[in-house]
């Protein structure tokens, strides 16, 4: 009940964000930019060049795909940073804290209404798929389910781990490190040719380390073409997925416990 | 023998600036104790460490040493927190939020029985005076009606303490007369009242004891008779005084001033019966008889008065 109540207020404040509100005008124009050559595609369709439609639409809705799944995470992470930081700052902490709430309680709210608010960015990001693919005249090809759970798994390791680092650190370090590892998690790889000998070191402890954001990206399931449908199987989802969740459990437990000892004063 | 509301055994707090190396001690080995049905004032200069002992006794803070207990509990357990009500210093709210949303919000936290909380958030904004802002967003509110609104949601829970940082802080006269018109309900409901002001006036007429803490370290406490004295000395105002009786009252060790009110005579309060007596034979009014008290403010200028805060 306290943790729903927290929860509940979280959301009902982000989605009120002045900041939040501009990010996503900002974001929407953007995307409505960046979906102006999908139309010339179905120009091209029309003209009889079908093949070549269909693989400059699928290029564009991969790339405009990418941008809006990985902003996602960005926003995870920032709204995770700023429900905690926001309460420090303004001081409504310590209001909420008088009363009979345990600290977990209170982070748990705060990550359980930041997910929420992920959520529907997720089932708005699965109609926009849909939307962008049918302005380019073609069809998707994906599991629903999929397209959800695996974006959702990944805003939950990056709200996780703003939410941790958020307990130690100013908001503004917490995003700065939280875009650092999203940069890197999305440029190792476990196998590949190494650039330099420091690099060779690195990648594996990286690897092992940091979230494995191309393993939970949703773009490898968003095929257009019925023929390139790869299929994967329920074990692979279940292993993927497990890993993902037991990443942000780890992180959301380090948040904790973290929280538990810090002070909670008026930042 | 009643359990004390609030335990404070040899409590220390250092506030420890890693990167910079520095050590500041916000309390310094502070020790007192609060009765149950009490109401208590914790009075100390800026920086004395008051926010931070609240902080401590909230469950906010941790202290580096020392034992705290609260309402038989240790700091910030849910138990205790269930008995207690809070009003921080410069209370700050949800401001997207309305009083009546804020206090369901509250009371949801509160682990109270939501089915009737209508008619008892109607009750408390009654009794702060909000009623008729209840759909008012609180950023719309005067700093008053802010004040005002911490304090409904304190009472929220029926507590058994309350502690209160700076309630009347940024309130006008009227607002501060509510507030402790509030408390006063409150003293007389039997609530344990834990207050820490600046109004020093208003202090003495609402609390039964006094901590004084400055730099951090306990400077003194007790019940206000014993802090301001029960009177050793009484003023007597007389419409006038027979000059036989000035070198009596010398003898006596009294002080004479004649004012536009009279002739104000301070004496030991041994002899207010004898000179009475005599005053009235002599065909004197006695128009007013008080004993004399230092008040709170001198006292507490005496202890910390022109101290630096910390």
């Amino acid at each position: 009940m306290k943790i729903r109540t927290i929860a509940l207020s979280t959301f009902g404040s982000l989605v009120r964000n002045r900041l939040l509100i501009v990010f996503g005008v900002l974001f929407v124009c953007t995307v409505l930019l960046m979906m102006t050559p999908l139309l010339g595609a179905k120009a091209i369709a029309k003209m009889g060049q079908a093949q070549q439609a269909e693989a400059m639409v699928m290029g564009m809705v991969s790339a405009i795909m990418f941008f809006v799944s990985g902003t996602g995470s960005l926003l995870a992470a920032w709204c995770a940073a700023d429900a905690v930081a926001s309460e420090m700052k303004s001081g409504t902490i310590l209001a909420v804290m008088a009363r009979p709430v345990r600290r977990w309680e209170f982070l748990l709210g705060k990550y359980a209404g930041v997910m929420l608010l992920m959520s529907m960015y997720v089932v708005m990001m699965y109609g926009l798929s849909w939307v962008l693919a049918w302005i380019g005249g073609e069809r998707l090809h994906a599991t629903t389910w999929v397209v959800l759970a695996y974006p959702m798994v990944r805003y939950a390791v990056y709200s996780a781990m703003a939410m941790a680092l958020v307990t130690v650190l100013h908001p503004v370090v917490t995003m700065g490190i939280t875009l650092i590892v999203a940069v890197l998690a999305l440029i190792v790889q476990p196998t590949g040719q190494a650039v330099g000998s420091h690099w060779k070191y690195l990648r594996v402890p990286l690897w092992i380390t940091l979230p494995s954001t191309s393993l939970l990206s949703e773009e490898r399931f968003l095929t257009i073409a019925h023929a390139s449908v790869k299929q994967t199987g329920w074990l692979q989802h279940l292993t993927t997925l497990g890993y993902g969740l037991d990443y942000a459990l780890v992180l959301v437990l380090i948040a904790m416990w973290s929280f538990h000892y810090r002070g909670l004063t008026r930042d | 023998m009643t359990t004390a509301a609030i335990e404070f055994k040899e409590v220390t707090k250092v506030y420890r600036r890693r990167l910079a190396g520095q050590e500041v001690p916000a309390l310094t080995q502070v020790s007192f104790e609060v009765g149950a049905g009490e109401v208590c004032a914790f009075l100390g200069p800026n920086g004395a460490g008051k926010t931070t002992s609240i902080n401590i006794l909230m469950g906010f803070l941790y202290a580096d040493w020392g034992e705290i207990r609260v309402l038989g509990y240790e700091p910030g357990d849910v138990r205790a927190k269930q008995k207690i009500g809070f009003v921080p210093e410069n209370f700050a709210f949800y401001k997207h939020l309305n009083a009546e949303k804020l206090l369901r919000f509250h009371l949801a936290l509160a682990g109270g029985d939501m089915s009737k909380s209508a008619g008892l958030i109607r009750d408390l904004l009654f009794k702060v005076q909000l009623q008729g802002y209840e759909k008012l967003k609180i950023g719309k509110y005067s700093r008053g009606m802010v004040q005002r609104l911490g304090i409904a949601q304190a009472l929220l829970s029926d507590p058994q303490l309350l502690v209160l940082d700076e309630p009347t802080s940024g309130l006008d006269p009227a607002g501060r007369k509510e507030v402790k018109d509030l408390i006063h309900t409150m003293k007389q409901e039997g609530k344990t009242i834990f207050l820490s002001s600046h109004i020093l006036s208003e202090v003495e007429q609402i609390c039964d004891r006094a901590i004084i803490i400055n730099k951090g370290r306990l400077v003194r406490m007790g019940s206000l008779n014993e802090l301001l004295g029960t009177g050793d000395l009484v003023e007597m105002v007389v419409d006038q005084l027979p000059t036989e009786m000035e070198p009596v009252l010398a003898e006596w060790g009294a002080t004479i001033e004649c004012g536009a009110q009279g002739v104000r005579i301070t004496m030991p309060v041994a002899r207010k019966r004898e000179l009475a007596e005599k005053l009235w034979a002599a065909g004197c009014d006695v128009v007013s008889m008080v004993p004399v008290r230092s008040s709170l403010e001198d006292l507490y200028m005496k202890l910390v008065g022109g101290s630096e805060p910390v």
